[in-house]
């Protein structure tokens, strides 16, 4: 099933190179700069590759799938774009999110800019904004076509994980990513994660709200409110090598549900700032891990 | 002996006034947890509450007494009240080494965070003794080695934060000093390090109270000055060490609990060293306790380093009016060499490479997909538009501030004053940390908010010290107290991880990303006026730094030359800061390089210091610019790179 998931990313990779002739000349007038991760992957998927990236060289630690194409060019920082190189890149579109305001007056010379809010103060859920902003950004680019067949498809993933796990009896998961080993981020609602593990049918165990980028920052031992013994704790990677040995050691850990073997696991890299794409990788992963030991 | 029961008597009281409140706070705590869960068993709450809550609170007993004590022989062996844990460089080189490991050799954090951390702590200190060891162990010489060492793992380590952000995000919180805990692990090992050290301490203390008679008396009656000194700094430098590498980054106990057992009559060096430990170790338990009945209503994160800066240093503030002053007059002039050349030398040297420099910066670069260029074709207006104020910024506000920092060493008489000792870049930055939370303006309303915080700042310190006569130590006292809770805002700001927290890290890194034409051409209006007015008041500054008594004897009107002259390098240091961030560094190397060039007086050290202070700061905006690009290394941090090994080179050359 794990081919599922792949197959989804890597369509929405492969869309750019496999279009229909027309299409491809048209996009090729149409030079797009992204500056937001989740933006620059839903543009693989609408069919229009970037030219100009931002973060390129950290896009396989964060984001991973869908991979971007050779021909991206890297153009530094998103806080800080190098508009040398953006210049000399010729865009005719530029991404932006509201985090890079401070820009707009640099960036407007340059080309047109399209600026599209999904993580704000009054946002609320993540996920369907982030699918909002992707028809908003479709149309805009003039790329409807491509964008209703993208959502389809992401949703009916989300619906084949919900079934992969409907019949099993699935533990609610806490998400963390461990920043040391005192230190973990939780992720809960009204986040991306949050958003995909109700989609996907998961119950968070994690009930305190976050922050509306969807986590907080906690101290280890807060994890104890979670009273449930059959809670999962996922954790992203990367995990500090020295997290997990020095967890073991802690009387109070040991007293956690998620001490107890197959009640902790850890997965590969998913964006939690993303968009559309980065919630199937992350839902994808998820259903991966509780499938194997439900 | 009534005397001494009486001198005990006010820190007695400190003390018990803190712990008390401590153990007040520390019942409400864990109060509600102890009666709730006396019936049933093996409830979860209690595990938290035996292996967290009170591993937490015992650490920061232990923590609080090391830093204090750590805190109380430095400043004792170093004679200089502004001394504490940081000032030798351990907690940078530790924060070095734990970046420089996450990132390079992730496998051997395995082995231990702690053992990292000591070994950075350890080096660091090394190098700043060793530097010292050759200067006789001179005080002035271990603290501006010490400085300039933590100034460049600093530096170091917020490049490499800076380039990888979302992977360090642990480094925020460490460096920001949380004390967190899930076992008893660190209160334990705490324990038995702070014991083999008090031990020595104990051993060392009658020697170490012959010191306040002066070297010559106190070597006279049979103190070894060198061997006291390192076993001293040892055992401070370990404390420290300890408490960063278990914890992370408490810094400011180091230096309060010192200053509130002097203030509170701690006199002999005996009672210092008994009492801060105390104090420290009640301040932090208080503050920790308050801060976790305070997180639990708020249901944040808050990193308590961070949090006791915040509270600690406007109590700084609050204290300094009742510090003790005394006036130093420069202590290195006896041991400066003569000038070996005419100053137009060095003067002409350094206004050609500053030439070289800029017209380098204006046209080597690097194109898409990173080749080096030589600039011409197509895009040579676009790109020289874009970098071009880039440059003229830099060079402004590296002559700037090397020039406030030329009037402020001078006025002072301490080698360690800069611009961002001053704290007035300390303000400018709040500015815009206030902006960017409250009300998020653009880039206009940043600019507004960092002037009325730099202008704000230097209103406070001259209104505060107003009384003294601006005496140098309560005005630098007062501006680390302003830049620690700066730092420590920024420190809570970033340890919860806002993506916010980054664009507020760029300002404080000072990157001249945002220069535009306009901006770069009132800054250099701004620098050419300053400047200007600094080299007319070049006769008081050739005069005041020999003392009150003579300034006065010749006719200087001792508090409005002050005022002036420290109203003016606010000016520059705020006109600085505005565009390129609070870059201390250049505030600081430009008036040592020039002096170590042979640019004695007034004049020809603020010529020279402004060209030195320029052509770094182009320099370092070049490099920054172009050696990862298109990823961008802020001016401010690259300029700490170049100057500090420079200036660590020229001091261990100097005799």
């Amino acid at each position: 099933m794990k081919i599922s998931r792949r197959s989804f990313l890597h369509h929405a990779a492969a869309a750019a190179v496999s279009m229909p002739k027309p299409l491809r000349a048209e996009v090729a007038r149409q030079r797009v700069v992204g500056l937001d991760y989740g933006l620059s992957s839903t543009l693989l998927s609408l069919g229009l590759p970037p030219v100009g990236i931002s973060d390129l060289a950290d896009w396989d630690k964060w984001v991973v799938e869908p991979a971007m194409p050779q021909s991206v060019v890297d153009i530094g920082s998103s806080h800080e774009v190098d508009f040398e190189v953006l210049i000399q890149l010729k865009p005719d579109i530029i991404l932006t999110t509201p985090y890079l305001d401070e820009l707009l007056p640099r960036l407007q010379p340059i080309a047109k800019i399209l600026r599209l809010e999904i993580f704000t103060p009054d946002t609320g859920p993540i996920l369907p904004a982030a699918i909002a902003a992707t028809r908003k950004l479709a149309a805009e680019l003039g790329h409807e076509a491509e964008a209703e067949p993208f959502l389809a498809r992401s949703d009916a993933f989300f619906e084949r994980c919900r079934r992969r796990l409907a019949g099993r009896t699935v533990p609610p998961v806490v998400l963390v990513s461990f920043m040391d080993a005192r230190h973990a981020r939780v992720y809960s609602a009204p986040g991306l994660f949050h958003n995909a593990l109700e989609r996907i049918g998961v119950r968070n165990a994690w009930t305190r709200q976050s922050n509306y980028w969807g986590f907080d920052t906690i101290g280890i031992e807060e994890l104890s409110v979670i009273t449930d013994p059959n809670a999962r704790l996922i954790a992203f990677d990367p995990v500090p090598p020295d997290v997990l040995p020095k967890l073991v050691d802690s009387p109070l850990w040991q007293a956690l549900p998620f001490s107890r073997p197959g009640h902790l696991s850890v997965v590969p890299p998913a964006l939690m700032f993303g968009m559309v794409n980065e919630a199937v990788r992350f839902a994808g992963l998820v259903t991966d891990v509780l499938e194997q030991d439900a | 002996m009534k005397a001494i029961r009486r001198e005990n008597l006010g820190p007695a009281l400190v003390s018990l006034v803190l712990l008390c409140a401590g153990c007040m706070a520390f019942w409400l705590l864990v109060g509600p947890t102890l009666s709730e869960s006396a019936g049933q068993g093996n409830d979860i709450q209690r595990m938290v509450l035996y292996y967290s809550t009170l591993p937490r609170l015992t650490t920061a007993l232990l923590a609080g007494a090391a830093l204090a004590l750590s805190g109380a022989l430095f400043q004792q062996v170093l004679r200089n009240p502004l001394a504490d844990p940081t000032t030798l460089g351990v907690s940078a080189g530790a924060n070095l080494a734990l970046v420089v490991v996450s990132l390079f050799i992730p496998d051997l954090l395995g082995a231990g965070r702690d053992i990292v951390a000591l070994l950075g702590s350890a080096a660091a200190a090394a190098i700043v003794v060793g530097f010292g060891a050759r200067r006789g162990f001179s005080p002035y010489s271990l603290v501006l080695s010490g400085l300039v060492l933590s100034l460049w793992c600093g530096g170091l380590s917020a490049i490499l934060t800076y380039l990888n952000q979302r992977y360090l995000a642990s480094l925020f919180i460490w460096g920001a000093g949380s004390l967190a805990q899930q076992s008893w692990v660190i209160p334990l090992s705490l324990i038995w390090k702070m014991g083999t050290v008090a031990i020595v301490c104990a051993l060392v203390i009658r020697p170490l109270s012959l010191l306040d008679l002066g070297e010559s008396s106190s070597a006279a009656l049979g103190v070894r000055l060198a061997r006291l000194r390192i076993v001293v700094v040892a055992c401070a430098v370990a404390l420290a060490a300890f408490v960063t590498s278990a914890v992370g980054v408490i810094g400011f106990i180091g230096l309060v609990a010192p200053t509130l057992a002097r203030l509170s009559g701690a006199r002999r060096p005996v009672q210092l060293i008994f009492w801060s430990p105390l104090i420290g170790a009640g301040l932090l338990f208080l503050a920790d306790s308050v801060l976790q009945l305070a997180a639990g209503g708020f249901g944040d994160f808050l990193p308590t380093g961070a949090v006791t800066a915040i509270f600690g240093s406007p109590l700084l503030l609050a204290l300094l009016p009742r510090l003790k002053i005394r006036h130093r007059i420069q202590q290195a002039a006896a041991r400066r060499r003569p000038p070996a050349w005419n100053t137009k030398v060095p003067v002409t040297i350094a206004a050609a490479s500053v030439l070289v420099l800029v017209i380098v910066a204006l046209f080597v670069g690097r194109g898409p997909g990173g080749s080096w260029t030589v600039l011409s074709g197509e895009f040579l207006d676009d790109i020289l538009a874009i970098r071009a104020p880039k440059v003229f910024a830099a060079l402004a506000s590296g002559a700037m501030l090397a020039v406030a920092g030329s009037i402020l060493q001078r006025l002072t008489g301490n080698e360690m004053a800069s611009p961002e000792v001053l704290g007035i870049s300390a303000g400018a930055t709040f500015g815009v940390a206030v902006a960017l939370f409250a009300i998020a303006p653009g880039f206009s309303g940043q600019f507004a908010f960092a002037v009325g915080g730099a202008i704000s700042v230097l209103t406070v310190i001259l209104l505060s010290s107003r009384r003294s006569t601006f005496a140098p130590e309560r005005v630098l006292l007062a501006g680390i107290a302003l830049s620690a809770m700066v730092d420590a805002i920024v420190g809570v700001l970033s340890s919860t991880g806002d993506p916010r927290a980054v664009l507020l890290m760029r300002w404080m890194s000072g990157s001249t990303y945002l220069v535009d034409g306009p901006i770069a051409t009132a800054e250099a209006a701004i620098a050419a006026a300053l400047i200007a007015v600094a080299l007319a008041a070049r006769r008081w500054l050739d005069i005041l730094p020999l003392g009150p008594a003579p300034s006065a004897a010749v006719g200087i009107p001792l508090a409005r030359s002050r005022l002036a002259l420290f109203g003016l390098a606010g000016l520059m240091t705020a006109a600085a800061t505005l565009t390129v961030g609070p870059l201390s560094f250049v505030g600081l190397m430009g008036p040592h390089l020039a002096r170590e060039a042979g640019l004695t007086r007034a004049l020809p050290q603020m010529i020279g210091a402004a060209l030195i202070g320029a052509g770094l700061m182009v320099a370092a905006d070049f490099v920054g610019r172009t050696i990862v690009a298109p990823y961008q290394i802020p001016a401010g941090l690259v300029s700490a790179l170049i100057g500090a090994p420079c200036l660590m080179f020229l001091l261990s050359r100097r005799r």
